[in-house]
């Protein structure tokens, strides 16, 4: 699923360190979802959504697949 | 790091101090002192291997550590299933050995030993490591392409 979560995170000036900390995950797990290996729960999903503060849609794209 | 996760990474290393230490008290019971000393030493390098392996910021040391998030658990269901198709292989083919050779004897220590260095692999195999991680940059400044899109440039830092 492709995802728009590391454009976001430097629009941010985000480091991974920080947008993980934010979110209660692991930096891997980050490291993970931008690079389109693991699609995150739905709750995660819409935290990220919320933590950007935009559409869930807008940040997640189901219908392409990441670029690995 | 807080307390909570301060206690939370004892608790591997001290499951594994206190299952070991019954176990040099069992082999203390059957065998000599030097066997059973000799096994204590092998935990206790074991116990602080686990203790310095969940103060690792990689994935292991997450879920040794007892902090792990939902992506660590599927890992770690991955890993279990993994080590449970391993075991379920070793278990058909020791019976199989069993029956050929007409003996009664049962390899649990091999099937279990197998069964677990097949789940740490398969931790080591399905986690993400370190040299993966791109783009930890403290942020470039998003590019016109990006920054073109409305809702981008509405983005505003949580309160």
């Amino acid at each position: 699923m492709k995802n728009e979560v590391r454009e976001y995170r430097r629009i941010r000036e985000l480091s991974q360190a920080d947008l993980a900390e934010g979110l209660g995950v692991s930096r891997q797990t980050i490291i993970a979802i931008e690079n389109g290996r693991y699609s995150p729960s739905l709750p995660l999903a819409f935290r990220i959504a919320h933590y950007f503060e935009v559409p869930v849609e807008t940040m997640f794209d189901p219908s392409e697949e990441a670029e690995a | 790091m807080n307390m909570k996760n301060k206690h939370a990474r004892l608790i591997a290393p001290l499951s594994t101090l206190a299952v070991g230490t019954t176990i040099a008290v069992a082999v203390r019971i059957g065998h000599r002192w030097s066997d059973a000393i000799a096994t204590e030493v092998v935990v206790v390098l074991f116990a602080v291997g686990y203790y310095l392996l969940t103060g690792t910021k990689s994935d292991i040391g997450a879920i040794y550590g007892q902090r792990e998030d939902e992506r660590q658990r599927h890992v770690v269901m991955k890993a279990s299933r993994f080590a449970m198709i391993v075991m379920f292989g070793v278990t058909f083919v020791i019976a199989l050995i069993m029956v050929a050779a007409n003996k009664t004897y049962w390899q649990e220590d091999v099937i279990a030993s197998v069964g677990g260095v097949s789940y740490f692999l398969a931790l080591l195999a399905n986690g993400a490591h370190d040299e993966d991680a791109t783009g930890d940059d403290r942020g470039i400044m998003a590019t016109d392409s990006v920054t073109g899109v409305d809702q981008k440039n509405n983005v505003r830092p949580p309160m």
